[in-house]
């Protein structure tokens, strides 16, 4: 059913008809698992092309190849989730940036600094109700796309072979994007926030051997204050925005490197 | 070092004229600067043998490598994507304006409200948490549980989140479409299904059901909704191969 795969070249084959030290074998082991996924050896050959002025053409796309598209892809508006996701990301980053200007992570006062603030943001400031709203449905939205998404490279199969890592890294990707939103859905600190942290903490420990560390570090203690708004709010607006988007680069990035899998 | 060597070296731009090599002219990796020993040596020896694995499926193949002048990145795809992006941007906004959140009452640690919940993506991690009620109890501990509750729910979230992961170790292979693969479609189906009814079960209290019957939803559903997909694939099959085999007969007729 499947295409066959071609193995004429085994690379394990011919490392093992190599006598080679234990570095030089991890050596090219890493180098042809590298270069199997991400074809370090097709840049060399640019530069290489380049050199000889070999004119650049590029070969037919699968669908191209194979006479597709004359007939309607049905799934094909569903590959533009990723780039969804990714555009519900920058506009969540953008009005959350604006929401920062105005947001206060402090559990004191009266009910709280922090929900004064958002009932600031929400009543009085200027489109303040328009941002917080447009930030909160830009999260949901991301968040369903993600998960349409992963539904997407799954029922296509674009999971496999030289497409591991990035499904790997997609499954970072999601639960740090749920992280994302759950820090954010604490930061109002009304009752909802609160009780949801609190489920939190009892996750964290029920979690043996590291669970008490993890709610210390996470939730700055076992029971809810100041300390948790404002850890929230760091992993929110600081740790998670710079780690997120960077992964979401190489996620990216090597979408790109490895091309869209289309199905066959 | 021989003469032959030594005119090697010196040949640097591969070839006496310059021009365009033909892929059997250009020079090897090795050829092109001699590397005796160590990493480099092995490096440059692997990338021949990955280059030479190319140029062997560049022969094999069948289509004409031609020069593409592919739909234009400016204006026509720049502008077809910026039009997608500004009507999506533009439901979000539209949304946001429809359906603007509520602020709920300030935290209370002093009153337990009755239902407590996380956002809707975490719905289904939330009710993961909130299989309890299989918890076996084991006679040996006379009915106690090996594992508390709260700790046997998170090791639910990492086992599924696990075993997510571990997918493309399990499923390999080169299928492309769910009729290639009616059992893993059946799997995909019967996951997203499971996502939905153990969602439900997050909900628990808010669904007028006794919590057995809730429970044999959660896993009867999605294994029905497999079988489904698993039967309906496979009846698929047939005339959709009969399409696709003459798609590739059509292009590759047999010499």
């Amino acid at each position: 059913m499947s295409l066959e795969k071609r193995d004429d070249f085994d690379h394990n084959a011919w490392l093992k008809t190599k006598d080679l030290t234990p570095i030089e074998s991890v050596f090219l082991t890493t180098l042809v698992f590298l270069d199997r996924r991400l074809r370090i050896v097709d840049y060399l050959e640019l530069l290489e092309n380049a050199y000889y002025k070999v004119n650049l053409q590029m070969p037919k796309s699968h669908t191209e190849q194979y006479d597709l598209d004359n007939k309607f892809w049905y799934w094909y508006p569903l590959y533009s989730l990723g780039f969804f996701s990714t555009l519900a990301y920058i506009v969540a980053a953008v009005s959350g940036a604006l929401l920062g200007f105005y947001y206060a992570p402090t559990a004191a006062g009266d009910p709280s600094a922090a929900y004064n603030s958002i009932e600031m943001i929400m009543t009085e400031l200027q489109f303040g109700f328009a941002l917080r709203s447009i930030h909160r449905w830009a999260a949901q939205i991301m968040m369903a796309a993600v998960f349409l998404h992963m539904l997407r490279v799954y029922f296509t199969g674009s999971y496999k072979e030289p497409r591991e890592l990035n499904w790997l890294l997609g499954i970072i990707l999601i639960s740090l994007s749920m992280v994302f939103g759950y820090t954010g859905y604490l930061l109002p600190w009304n009752q909802l926030a609160f009780w949801a942290g609190q489920i939190g903490v009892e996750m964290a420990l029920a979690t043996p051997i590291v669970g008490e560390w993890a709610a210390q570090l996470l939730f700055g203690g076992f029971t809810l204050g100041q300390a948790t708004l404002i850890r929230m709010y760091i992993l929110h607006v600081f740790v998670l925005p710079f780690v997120v988007t960077a992964l979401i680069a190489l996620h990216i990035g090597i979408v790109w490197v490895q091309g869209i899998a289309e199905p066959h | 070092m021989s003469e032959n060597e030594t005119t090697d070296d010196a040949r640097t731009d591969g070839g006496e004229t310059g021009i365009v090599a033909p892929d059997d002219e250009v020079p090897t990796w090795s050829e092109r600067k001699e590397r005796k020993s160590g990493l480099s040596r092995l490096t440059y020896e692997y990338f021949e043998r990955s280059r030479r694995e190319d140029q062997d499926l560049r022969n094999e193949s069948d289509y004409v490598e031609r020069d593409v002048l592919g739909f234009p990145t400016w204006p026509h795809e720049v502008i077809r994507n910026l039009s997608i992006s500004m009507f999506f941007v533009g439901m979000i906004v539209l949304i946001a304006a429809a359906l603007p959140p509520s602020l709920e009452a300030p935290a209370d640690p002093s009153s337990t409200p009755e239902i407590i919940l996380p956002d809707w993506y975490l719905y289904w991690s939330f009710g993961l948490l909130k299989l309890n009620p299989l918890n076996p109890g084991l006679a040996v501990l006379d009915g106690g549980k090996l594992l508390s509750d709260q700790l046997y729910g998170v090791l639910a979230n990492v086992v599924v989140v696990g075993a997510v992961a571990l997918l493309p170790y399990l499923n390999k292979g080169s299928a492309r479409r769910p009729v290639e693969q009616p059992f893993w479609a059946a799997i995909g189906v019967g996951g997203a299904v499971f996502s939905i009814t153990i969602a439900g079960l997050a909900v628990q209290n808010l669904i007028p059901l006794p919590l057995p019957l809730q429970l044999n939803i959660v896993f009867v559903f999605p294994v029905v909704a497999g079988i489904i997909t698993y039967t309906v694939l496979k009846t698929m099959r047939e005339g959709y191969m009969y399409g696709l085999n003459r798609r590739y007969y059509m292009l590759r007729p047999p010499k």
